[in-house]
């Protein structure tokens, strides 16, 4: 075999693996737009007429809408608010090496290991009381205390790497340390908030753990939620549930192709360290 | 008050908010767990009766916690050696930068974007429709035998991306002078996969093993979105068994004492497996 001939089977081969691995993402689209007749008869062929009634019918059978709203603002909020308090955080623990501010470190570190289920029942009892249970806000403040841990240590080790100079400069000058990090620290730091906000996105937007404990009320229900009790409602209404299924992926698939750049410099940078 | 004091508060203002949303939603229900798995109650009535350490010992014995610990384990083998191996066959497919490799970088990393849950159902029809109706394989999700096979393979199909991309990004990173000195040496591609390659990527190999360990013991949407644990109890995982003790059977107490154990067990296989690791990231 030629070298020519080899280079050209190995990009075959390369293509043919990824259309493999995306394929269930054809399954999922031709189903969505497929008739009921057309499923019966055949199944995984490309559809002969697009049904997008399908969607339609989805969105008013099952709550769609207000699952939609309810993952959007407990997302919105959550990462808003994870980013913030976060990024200052893990300022303050890069810039200040002391006894107290590493043994919080640590703390964050060791509760990186902590499943959910350790803290499932009591936090369930506690949220009842706080009368935060079945509440969007509720869910938003467990979700920003489950990824503290996580955000803090991907961020302040970031932090590390960005020089003091600057900072030095601008305290000379007389800036506060509010000043000196909103002005100066956290522009620096846009790469690993990216990074950040979308990881926090994609992990509070597919929760399905802690959305099946907190949130038990159908209206407060958010789209995992939705997608899992609408599917086990519609098993036989195949078209439907593929429609709502790809109404959901939009949102994520968007931000994702958007800021992918963010993602994958912002887990190996995550990873290889951590 | 003096000038030190006033910028040590300041600067304990910065950590304030993350530490108390942390106290209240983490640390404080951790601490509460321990108190609560000394009892016998069913997480609503007043009453919790002190068993000592009655749910402890019953753990050992108790054939559902044997079961789904067998599950989670089987499940945390499969997806933490075929993530890793896809992961970075893929990543040697693709590693070098071009226009064609980052599409299909960007194709590849797809499914981790998805939730959980709708990668399971995705996955039931692919094995359905797929797997069934086109080659005979009939679905693993629906034997006794295959389940925790057939629930790995969705966990691999959605993570092998992820490892995938750490791998291209260590890759990336080697000094392309150690290849070409091994090729002035005449070294066929295995031979510098086996000596350069591999061992400077080895800290990307004991962040991803130790990653996706952590993600399987914990594993919970798999098995609740695409069997329901089934069939039988074939496919129910620890973190689901604690789950049902508290939803399902109203054993908090019992529930709670798994959940201990189980911390334990995650923080010890995990230290060990990264220490293990790491140490081996030395020697190669």
């Amino acid at each position: 075999m030629t070298r020519g001939m080899k280079k050209y089977l190995f990009l075959v081969m390369k293509i043919l693996v990824t259309l493999l691995v995306i394929s269930p993402f054809y399954i999922a689209i031709i189903y969505s737009v497929k008739s009921k007749p057309e499923m019966v008869s055949n199944r995984l062929a490309f559809p002969a007429k697009f049904h997008w009634d399908n969607f339609t019918r989805a969105i008013e059978t099952s709550n769609f809408g207000l699952a939609m709203k309810n993952s959007l603002v407990t997302t919105v909020w959550a990462v808003l608010i994870i980013t913030l308090i976060c990024t200052m955080a893990a300022y303050i623990i890069a810039r200040k090496n002391n006894r107290f501010y590493n043994t919080i470190y640590y703390i964050f570190v060791g509760a990186m290991i902590i499943p959910f289920q350790s803290i499932m029942t009591p936090l369930y009892i506690d949220m009842s009381r706080w009368k935060l249970l079945n509440t969007l806000h509720g869910f938003v403040m467990a979700k920003i205390g489950f990824q503290i841990a996580f955000t803090v240590l991907l961020v302040s080790g970031f932090v590390k790497s960005i020089p003091r100079e600057l900072e030095e400069a601008a305290a000379i000058d007389g800036a506060g340390l509010y000043s000196v990090f909103f002005r100066i620290v956290f522009p620096l730091m846009k790469p690993i908030i990216l990074t950040s906000v979308v990881l926090n996105t994609l992990n509070v937007w597919n929760d399905f753990q802690m959305s099946l404990t907190l949130l038990q009320k159908k209206t407060v229900r958010n789209v995992p939620l939705t997608q899992y009790f609408f599917f086990g409602e519609n098993s036989i209404e195949l078209g439907l549930a593929f429609a709502l299924f790809i109404l959901s992926m939009i949102p994520i698939l968007i931000l994702y192709l958007t800021l992918q750049k963010y993602i994958i410099g912002g887990i190996t940078s995550g990873a290889v360290k951590g | 008050m003096n000038q030190k004091t006033k910028k040590q508060i300041q600067e304990f203002t910065f950590i304030l908010p993350a530490i108390i949303m942390f106290a209240v939603f983490v640390a404080y229900p951790f601490l509460q767990g321990f108190p609560i798995s000394f009892t016998k109650w069913d997480g609503m009535s007043p009453n919790k009766v002190f068993v000592g350490l009655d749910n402890y010992l019953r753990i050992f014995q108790d054939v559902n916690v044997i079961n789904a610990t067998k599950n989670t384990l089987i499940f945390t083998a499969l997806t933490m050696v075929f993530s890793n191996l896809l992961g970075l066959l893929f990543a040697l497919m693709i590693a070098r930068v071009s226009k064609l490799n980052n599409v299909l970088r960007t194709c590849i990393f797809m499914p981790y974007c998805l939730s959980l849950v709708l990668s399971s159902y995705i996955w039931r029809y692919v094995y359905s429709d797929v797997f069934y109706d086109i080659f005979g394989i009939p679905s693993p999700l629906g034997s006794t035998t295959w389940v925790m096979l057939g629930l790995a393979v969705i966990s691999v199909w959605r993570d092998a991306g992820y490892c995938m991309v750490v791998y291209i990004a260590a890759i990336q990173g080697v000094s392309s002078d150690y290849y070409e000195a091994a090729d002035l040496e005449g070294a066929t591609a295995l031979q510098k996969f086996r000596h350069i390659t591999f061992p400077m990527i080895a800290p990307a190999v004991t962040a991803n093993f130790t990653l996706l360990l952590a993600w399987g013991m914990k594993v919970f949407d798999y098995p609740m979105a695409a069997t329901g644990g089934g069939p039988g109890r074939s496919s129910e995982t620890v973190a689901m068994l604690i789950y049902n003790n508290l939803f399902t059977y109203f054993r908090a107490g019992y529930g709670q004492a798994i959940a201990v154990v189980f911390t334990i067990a995650i923080f010890v296989v995990s230290t060990v497996v990264s220490r293990t690791l790491r140490a081996r990231e030395v020697e190669i």
